[in-house]
């Protein structure tokens, strides 16, 4: 093992020097970095030049330039002597100081998009193999190709223009007129139609059942003002807790297990309680507060999953620490809701939260939950746009993987040997379906990372994206070099964590030692 | 038993948590108070809290010295200068030696309460005027001998005419005598760095730094002197110092003379600027603070004034961006001329048009420039009109007196026959050098070709990506490019037309030109150098030197919230008049 | 020697196919299952049908397109440069169904943007398939060298694929998009694609060296090597026919990639440059006509969607085809017997 790891770093690292040779030599070669002087028409231009051949070392042949830049970055990885160089900009900016700033807003851009794509990818791509050749399925097979096929600049632009400005119009008259609740009300019936399947009189229920809903909410929303001043509420908040209470039992342990069920009410009923007791402590957290008080609930999930015993207690407390947790995130839901009229009316919002460039509102001044609802209304296009790229791969992936699995002979032996279904699908069918899926997470980080240069265009998101289309329009090679470096490695490191994880997940895959 | 030995760990454990918990909370926030806030979408980010060396000497570094930094003077909009007296005045003593006193206000002071004095002059002379620099470099731009102190963005031949400049006015004033007349005296600008924060940085004290200043001889590349420690050590950090990725704990670094001083900075996202307590001037907001978002994408400029974020914009100009802008409620479109233009050039020291007057004058009659002025400007300025000027902009003084008499009205009409007349049956090659990577260069092209082609002209297409490197180089015959100006001064004339000028890629050569020119980098009086340049561009335009196409066309939007917005075409940019601003 | 055996055991398995494909080639059988994809097939129509109108509109080898305006010509402006299309019948109130002058109207300076929209069509196909063929030919050429000789010739060239892989697609695309456009620009959106399609097979190769692990080991190989084959023959006569179906699922995925990136080059500016059109382009420099002018903004849009949509279920059509165990009709057979 030790071996077959050291083989693959020392591999890599003379890939890394390959790749980062050619790219250094192309981004040389793309283009005049003197270009806008040779139009200027002002008395300093010769001094302008000459400045400028003399940082980005221009009388240097490319070759040899790369080595000049090789020296200086062979010293970050010399541990200690802190003498670490990537160069300047032409701009006389070191790069150094520069990727930190910039990976910082392109990581927070990727890791949520990438977090929102796997949950969803996978749900939607599961629900599509076990509702295989459906509606549900076409309709989502239809919908994932399409995302698939969209360029992503186009819908971000999309997006500014009817999320976030036609949002914020609304709200500042936020009614929601009849004809929008009847159609969004038949969309909703659909979707849950097609979902829960079924028979024909089951389908036509769940239809009318969560169009109504949907119809009755939208129109209470409409009517008191939800839209500016949201909130769950006291009954919104207890039903959906007992909701996650309910599908996470079923869903981990089976309703039958009555002491899981058990620990998940105990835990609703806190959460419930809490809901009303901790607003006081809320209203001034930081977020270390908020930490804290995370690990104290899984440690009361914890202690309820294990007194409350049984034959087997692991799934008590599975079932707890999850459940506890998700209502815990509905209560600080509700409290980034109640901050959002604040938010809302502060000059530098004015109104009109939804927000389509950069990530944060310049001198804003506020609460944690200030801060965090001016992060959500950022990150949220953004995030949308980015994720869309591995969102419709993710779901044909899971798809695939989940039927791949299904069709296996121990699926077929679980079934006939008569566990239930619950338990096929979830410990079987679902663990095993997730071993392709890991690869292909880990290589998506790097085309997602790729992706980020459009994205960040778009919304006005200084990122490594953006340093790198700087960089390459000049050209400048040292930030394109910066930017290489980061992603190469990431790309190795997460190459190599995928190929790892499969070991790991799958004993038929074993490294050649 | 068991229940309790689990339980009373656990309990210690929470209560202890429930401690920190307390610990970790942060009480009520004020709440948030920002009245007067505008917010300005620039292009680029902030690099350095200098615009003067040459890594600096960019764009929105200069922007933002003009937030932060007293000047004795500003550009308006038309381009006049107009002094600050409230900062300092600018005296001309005499014309014969050209003798130039600047004299600081009493309250001049910097932002940390340090009192501006001509020490800080001493500094900014030293930068600007080279004095002390005694390098001399190889073809390479090494320096092979002697010692580069300041490395400054600027030219600095015009103040290398003066001599050390001499304190007066109990350290409140210099006073710059010049060996020769120089022109372009009244841009001069003798304020930059606070002395006192570079003798600190540097490590050296201020009074050997002025000392230094004061004593040591002008520098002799043919015979340079032993390096001087303090004003080496001093220049080293002028150089690099002021240079910044985001906000340095330092405060001295970012010193203001002006109404503004910087608060805060989220690197690559904005700038924050507040009101500088310490400014006693005349020059004073309306408003409270200035936040500066920078956002690359034009488009997203625009999405961002029409969403409310932020409330003035200067993105780059398209007619699509001026109309969906109109189309925008609550927001007011500027539009202007840029101190740009392209133009088209006629190669004289080699191909077809080398002592060929006929041939030049034939082709110039067959451009097009009122279709291109169409096709380009038009749609984002209906009221364009011809550019017929090689050296003033149109809507300064000299341009209406200039094409009175230049004769470039000659050429304003397409004229075939004419052209056919000259050339009688000749059908001469001309290669025409432009930016292939320009849509508005490759239409100019398109344009000039169909047109040149139908008086007999066989027109080769020499357009290039790399089209700047070939400048200069004899491969063509016409060339299309841009010119970009900072609109005042006179030093830029030598540069293009003098026939050893820097810029002078077309090989032209007139030793009346260049007398001329000469000439007026030695004139003192702006009416006179009008009538020198008046007489250049009649030159210009009789030896058939080329034609300017069009002024680039620039826009500005704001929002209507905030008044006192005036469309700037020149560097200084929107916030050119910032003190004027209000927000209703 | 084929894989046709294989295929006739597997799928007779499962009882009541076998007589459906009695006395067909695979090739048959393949296009006969990729027949009765609807939505495979109602995709390769409408592509057609948008290869056919692009083509024949803008003109194609020199010769003139139909269309009566050309994407670089200067028109005077009509009525300010609005759509002419109108699809809504006069008997429903509308204008009647008609293109009218300016089908999707004009640029600010007059120039026909359906013409516009044609060629970036055209270019957009361009660039599909120039990628699509060339990463086809040299992925398969370097994965079935490295599949097939193993040894030192694999390091070497797998190394290399990994040299390329570590660089993302589109960061590659955009350094070697500027480099075609700054010393290429003669060949313009033909050099962008052959500079783009040198650095884009590596996926592609490592899939087909995969497969040639697998089919070199195959005992009709052996059988092959025993009586005397050289290499060439045993793998363009042997192991090639049968991995073909990887090659061109892959490259008819890896071309409705390659339509995004194009676009997505063009849009960043490191694509196909003006004159000359892209869809990516076309809306990049659109995208601020967005409120005013819609039109602009969306019509190339829909193209670029219609293309590369209908590209990906023409591939996810053909990927079924190839693959009897994940096609629908094969698996609604099965399923009968075992339902009922």
């Amino acid at each position: 093992m030790v071996s077959f790891i050291a083989r693959r770093l020392i591999v890599s690292v003379l890939l890394l020097l390959g790749a980062a040779f050619i790219m250094y030599q192309l981004t040389a070669l793309s283009g005049d970095p003197l270009e806008e002087y040779y139009q200027s028409r002002l008395p300093n231009r010769e001094q302008l030049m000459a400045a400028r051949i003399e940082r980005l070392q221009l009388n240097v042949p490319p070759p040899l330039r790369f080595f000049l830049w090789l020296g200086g970055a062979a010293k970050c990885v010399v541990p200690f002597i802190g003498a670490c160089d990537l160069g300047q900009t032409a701009q006389g900016q070191p790069v150094l100081q520069l990727l930190p700033q910039a990976m910082n807003a392109t990581l927070q851009l990727v890791t949520a998009s990438t977090v929102l794509a796997i949950v969803v990818g996978l749900i939607v791509g599961i629900v599509s193999a076990l509702r295989q050749y459906t509606t549900f399925d076409f309709v989502m097979t239809f919908i994932s190709f399409l995302l698939f096929s969209l360029p992503s600049f186009w819908v971000g632009i999309l997006l500014k223009e009817f999320i976030a400005i036609g949002f914020n119009d609304f709200l500042s008259d936020p009614i929601v007129s009849p004809l929008w609740i009847v159609i969004i009300s038949l969309a909703s019936g659909l979707i849950w139609l097609g979902l829960i399947g079924g028979d024909l009189r089951r389908r036509l229920m769940v239809f009318v059942i969560s169009g109504a809903a949907t119809a009755a909410v939208l129109t209470y929303f409409s009517v008191s003002d939800w839209f500016t001043h949201p909130s769950l509420g006291p009954v919104f908040m207890l039903l959906m807790a007992a909701g996650i209470g309910w599908v996470l039992t079923a869903l981990m342990a089976g309703i039958k297990n009555r002491r899981a069920l058990l620990t998940a009410g105990i835990q609703v009923a806190i959460a419930y309680v809490c809901y009303f007791a901790l607003q006081g402590l809320l209203n001034i957290s930081s977020i270390y507060t908020l930490l804290i008080l995370g690990l104290i609930t899984i440690a009361v999930a914890w202690l309820t999953g294990y007194l409350v015993g049984g034959p087997d207690r692991g799934v008590n407390i599975r079932v707890g620490i999850f459940t506890a947790l998700l209502s815990a995130g509905l209560i600080l839901i509700d409290r980034l809701m109640q901050a959002w009229p604040t938010y809302s009316n502060l000059s530098a919002i004015n109104g009109r939260p939804i927000a389509t460039v950069g990530s944060q509102t310049p001198g804003l001044v506020g609460d944690i939950w200030v801060q965090g609802v001016d992060s959500f209304t950022h990150l949220l296009l953004p995030t949308l746009t980015l994720m869309l790229i591995s969102f419709a791969g993710l779901t044909r992936y899971a798809r695939a993987g989940m039927l791949d699995v299904l069709s296996q002979d121990y699926i077929r032996t679980a079934r006939a040997k008569g566990m239930p279904e619950r338990v096929v699908i979830v410990r079987h069918a679902f663990r095993n379906s997730l071993i392709p899926i890991a690869t292909i997470v880990a290589s998506d980080f790097g085309a997602l990372l790729g992706g980020a240069i459009i994205t960040e265009q778009v919304f006005a998101f200084s990122g490594m994206g953006a340093m790198f289309q700087r960089g390459l329009t000049l050209p400048d090679p040292n930030p394109v070099m910066g930017y290489f470096v980061v992603i190469a490695i990431s790309a190795i490191v997460f190459n190599f964590i995928a190929d790892m994880t499969y070991s790991a997940l799958d004993p038929r895959v074993r490294v050649r030692a | 038993m068991k229940f309790q030995r689990i339980v009373a760990p656990v309990s210690v454990a929470a209560v202890a948590a429930m401690l920190i918990t307390g610990c970790t909370t942060t009480g009520d926030q004020p709440a948030a108070q920002t009245g007067g806030t505008v917010t300005v979408a620039e292009v680029n980010e902030l690099t350095a809290f200098t615009s003067s060396t040459s890594a600096s000497n960019l764009d929105m570094n200069g922007k933002f010295m003009g937030y932060t930094r007293s000047s004795f003077f500003y550009l308006d909009n038309k381009l006049n200068l107009i002094p600050d007296k409230s900062f300092g005045t600018v005296e001309k003593t005499s014309d014969d030696p050209l003798t130039v006193k600047y004299t600081l206000a009493k309250t001049a002071t910097w932002s940390d309460g340090t009192p501006i004095t001509a020490d800080d002059m001493l500094l900014a002379w030293a930068a600007f005027s080279g004095f002390f620099n005694d390098a001399s470099y190889d073809d390479d731009g090494n320096v092979t001998g002697g010692t580069a102190y300041f490395d400054y963005a600027g030219d600095t031949s015009g103040l290398a005419l003066a001599d050390r400049p001499v304190v007066g006015d109990d350290n409140m004033s210099i006073t710059l005598t010049y060996s020769e007349p120089y022109a372009d005296w009244s841009l001069i600008n003798p304020i930059d760095a606070p002395i006192h924060v570079v003798a600190d940085h540097a490590g050296v004290s201020q009074a050997d730094l002025v000392n230094a200043i004061m004593t040591m001889p002008r520098g002799d590349a043919a015979a340079p002197a032993p390096v001087n420690d303090v004003l080496k050590k001093a220049a080293d950090f002028w150089n690099t110092g002021f240079d910044a990725t985001s906000l340095p704990t330092d405060k001295s670094l970012y010193l203001s003379s002006a109404a503004f001083v910087l608060d805060a900075w989220v690197p690559k996202e904005s700038i924050t600027l507040v009101r500088n307590k310490e400014y006693k001037g005349s020059l004073v907001p309306k408003i409270d603070k200035i936040v500066v978002r920078f956002i690359g994408d034009a488009q997203a400029q625009v999405t961002a004034l029409k969403n409310g974020e932020v409330d003035i914009i200067n993105p780059q100009a398209s007619a699509d961006t001026i109309k969906s802008l109109e189309a925008i409620k609550g927001v007011t479109t500027l539009t202007g001329d840029q101190f740009s233009y392209d133009h088209l050039d006629l190669t004289f020291n080699t191909g077809v048009f080398q002592n060929a007057p006929d041939l030049r004058e034939a082709f110039l009659k067959t451009i097009p420039r009122q279709q291109i002025l169409d096709a380009i400007v038009t749609p984002m300025n209906p009221n364009a009109e011809i550019y017929d000027s090689q050296l003033f902009f149109p809507g300064t003084d000299g341009y209406a007196e200039t094409i009175k008499s230049n004769g470039a009205s000659a050429f304003d009409k397409v004229d075939i026959d004419g052209a056919m007349a000259i050339l009688n049956g000749r059908t001469p090659e001309v290669r025409i050098l432009y930016n292939t990577k320009n849509p508005n260069r490759v239409a100019a092209f398109q344009a000039i070709q169909a047109s040149a082609e139908q008086a007999g002209f066989k027109i080769i297409d020499a357009g290039a990506e790399n089209w700047g490197s070939l400048l200069g180089s004899g491969t063509y015959d016409a060339t299309i490019f841009g010119w970009i100006s900072s609109g005042v001064g006179v030093g830029g004339v030598p540069q293009i037309f003098g026939s050893t000028g820097g810029g002078n890629y077309n090989g032209y050569s007139n030793a009346e030109v260049d007398s001329l020119a000469n000439k007026l980098q030695t004139t003192l009086d702006k009416k006179a150098q009008d009538d020198i340049q008046v007489q250049i561009d009649k030159l210009l335009w009789s030896d058939f030197y080329g034609v300017p196409l069009f002024v680039a066309p620039g826009v500005m939007a704001h929002s209507n919230s905030v008044t006192g917005v005036v469309y700037y075409p020149g560097q200084a940019g929107v916030g050119w008049n910032f003190w004027e601003w209000a927000k209703k | 020697m084929s894989l046709e055996p294989e295929i006739n055991t597997k799928v007779s398995a499962s009882g009541d196919v076998a007589p459906l494909t009695e006395g067909m080639s695979q090739g048959r059988l393949i296009w006969k299952r990729f027949l009765r994809n609807k939505v495979a097939m109602g995709s390769l129509v409408i592509f057609l049908a948008i290869v056919v109108l692009s083509l024949s509109a803008s003109g194609v080898f020199g010769m003139q397109g139909w269309w009566k305006w050309k994407y670089n010509e200067l028109v005077p402006l009509e009525n300010g440069g609005a759509p002419t299309l109108s699809l809504i019948p006069e008997w429903l109130g509308g204008d009647g169904i008609h293109l009218g002058n300016h089908p999707f109207g004009q640029t600010l300076i007059g120039i026909d943007y359906f013409a516009m929209t044609m060629r970036g069509v055209q270019n957009s196909l361009i660039v599909m398939f120039i990628i699509g063929i060339l990463s086809a030919v040299i992925g398969t050429v370097i994965g079935a060298i490295a599949g097939y000789y193993r040894g030192w010739v694999e390091s070497a060239l797998m190394r290399f694929t990994d040299l390329v892989i570590v660089i993302p697609v589109i960061v590659l695309g955009a350094v070697v998009g500027k480099i075609a456009s700054e010393h290429f620009k003669g060949l313009g959106v033909i050099g962008l694609s052959i500079v783009l399609g040198l650095f884009l097979w590596t996926g592609l190769a490592r899939l087909v060296r995969g497969e040639f692990l697998t089919l070199r080991e195959r005992e009709y190989v052996d059988a092959a090597r025993v009586s005397g084959a050289r290499d060439a023959r045993i793998i363009f006569r042997h192991i090639l026919p049968n991995a073909v179906g990887v090659v061109i699922v892959s490259t008819t995925l890896l071309m409705a990639a390659a339509i995004l990136l194009e676009t997505g080059l063009s849009f960043l500016g490191f694509g196909i440059r003006p004159p000359d059109v892209s869809l990516g382009l076309i809306i990049s420099q659109n995208q601020n006509a967005f409120s005013t002018r819609p039109y602009l903004f969306i019509w190339p849009g829909v193209f670029i969607v219609a293309i590369a949509l209908t590209v990906n279920f023409i591939g996810d059509g053909v990927r079924d085809a190839f693959d009897p165990r994940q096609s629908r009709f094969v698996a609604r057979k099965m399923k009968e017997p075992a339902d009922s």
